[in-house]
């Protein structure tokens, strides 16, 4: 997906489909690193990862309500939605790539590039430098000079909430014309990482962004956002630091209790598996197609979901759970008869 | 952990005993759990035992099923020693139970401590085949979600 800086009502769509593309492309590392966790242990890690993953979800649906909200429709089922790990993110950052991998140092070392903090209010959006060449993701648009790519999701959602402003007032209150029965309201989503703020105006949706930024990476680097929640950043970071944070701390230097890891008690899965690396014909290769096909219509059912029938994310909700299930079935075969090596979901949609 | 060689005969077996593929045995996660309580409980010449007879049967058989089943029904099954042995490896993979060995077995071949009835973990009574097999879930456990109870269970055939 290509991005140019927001001038129009469509620039704008394309930074929320492409926000909420975002969104979903760090679920699969997130969901991955999580289930490879063994059953019983490292309950401190399990708590972290499904706390973000599931926050996550939340930007996701929030991201679709913004989107909706201005008239666009949220679509999860276009070619190329869902990346072919391993990936650059889809808001332009292109020193780091993620990638599919078991519960371990290097997967945080890429949770926490993702997370990473924008800097305080006031300082200018960030971009990274990169040469025009094919994206990722997306149709395979060739980039040009006024392509963005930012350093972090916090700075890619200023641009959208700049645009927003932006396009408010040239608009007014027309801007936000979309459909209100499309917008997914506390009575379809609950107990999902945090409130979800159905957006109607120029408010509300200054507000679901505030909550998605400051979730993931804190108020311009702060540990604790206006909730009091620790940020995803420093979340992660308390794993390799091997202490909590409490109020008061410093970034970097968390002082509260320590944090027990056990880096082993972990499914040695294989990193960015492919349906192709498992023998033709076999049990495990069927799984992990029907993993992948479940993955599918998922995405589908979110999609009937954000385009005018909230009432089918309690379906999706039934498919979350039954996908856990034949991720573990998955994460359990050994590749090899030492054991050395594990499947995994794929993520091939 | 066993040996490579004991684990994938413990799971061939199991695959043999049970009507359940491989692929199905390890996705409950349980393999290595019920080796080791087996061999904690009647020791490991006996569990080397139960794997032998089945390699003995499955080369005699050169792949023919019937008579691969037919076999372990007179030589493991109906064995005074291994039969109830194998009959509680059966109940293990099903219902996550270990069952106390009969008290006529116990008399014969020596009790363990460890041979009592117990549950051998939480996620050993959920993973058990008993779910799949009548196509049911586990009362509360499988699937979460809000009123996902209402919905008809999605089982996958065996």
């Amino acid at each position: 997906m290509s991005l140019h800086p927001i001038t129009d009502v469509a620039g704008l769509h394309r930074h929320l489909e492409a926000a909420i593309q975002l969104e979903h492309a760090t679920i699969p590392p997130y969901l991955t690193a999580l289930y490879s966790i063994r059953p019983g242990t490292n309950s401190a890690a399990l708590q972290v990862l499904r706390a973000v993953a599931v926050e996550e979800m939340l930007h996701l649906t929030l991201s679709a309500n913004i989107l909706n909200a201005v008239g666009g429709s949220p679509d999860l089922t276009v070619p190329g939605f869902v990346p072919a790990f391993p990936a650059y993110l889809p808001d332009g950052e292109t020193d780091f790539e993620v990638g599919l991998r078991r519960f371990s140092t290097e997967a945080i070392d890429t949770f926490l590039k993702i997370e990473r903090p924008a800097p305080a209010d006031g300082e200018s959006i960030r971009t990274v430098e990169r040469p025009p060449r094919p994206t990722m993701l997306g149709a395979g648009k060739v980039a040009d000079d006024s392509e963005e790519h930012f350093y972090s999701i916090g700075e890619f959602y200023r641009a959208i909430e700049d645009g927003l402003i932006r396009l408010e007032a040239e608009h007014g209150p027309e801007l936000f014309a979309g459909d209100p029965r499309r917008q997914i309201t506390p009575e379809f989503y609950y107990s999902g990482g945090g409130e979800i703020i159905p957006v109607t105006d120029l408010t509300s949706a200054r507000a679901a962004i505030r909550l998605i930024a400051e979730q993931g990476e804190g108020d311009g680097g702060a540990i604790f956002d206006y909730e009091d929640e620790i940020a995803h950043y420093y979340r992660f970071q308390q794993l390799v630091l091997g202490r909590y944070y409490q109020a008061g701390d410093v970034a970097g230097s968390p002082s509260g209790l320590p944090v027990d890891v056990d880096w082993g008690a972990v499914y040695p899965i294989k990193t960015n598996a492919r349906v192709s690396d498992y023998p033709e014909g076999s049990e495990l290769r069927r799984a992990a197609e029907a993993f992948n096909r479940d993955y599918a219509g998922f995405l589908a059912l979110l999609t009937g979901a954000f385009q005018g029938e909230p009432a089918r994310l309690n379906d999706a909700m039934g498919d979350m759970f039954r996908l856990k299930d034949l991720a573990g079935q998955l994460m359990r075969q050994p590749l090899d008869a030492a054991g050395m090596e594990h499947a995994a979901p794929t993520f091939e949609v | 952990m066993a040996s490579t060689d004991l684990r994938a005969e413990f799971l061939a077996l199991s695959a043999a005993l049970t009507g359940f593929s491989v692929f199905r045995l390890e996705g409950t996660g349980q393999t290595d759990a019920y080796l080791t309580t087996i061999g904690d409980i009647v020791g490991e010449a006996t569990v080397d035992a139960l794997v032998s007879v089945h390699r003995g049967l499955v080369d005699a058989t050169g792949g023919d099923e019937a008579e691969l089943q037919r076999g372990l029904r007179r030589e493991l099954l109906s064995d005074a020693k291994l039969g109830p042995v194998a009959r509680n490896l059966v109940k293990l993979w099903y219902v996550g139970t270990w069952y106390e060995l009969p008290a006529a077995w116990r008399d014969t071949f020596g009790p363990s401590l460890r041979d009592r009835t117990f549950v051998v973990s939480p996620e050993a009574y959920t993973e058990g085949l008993l779910w799949p097999a009548v196509g049911a879930n586990p009362a509360g456990a499988k699937p979460f979600g809000y009123g996902m109870w209402a919905k008809p269970p999605r089982i996958d055939t065996v």
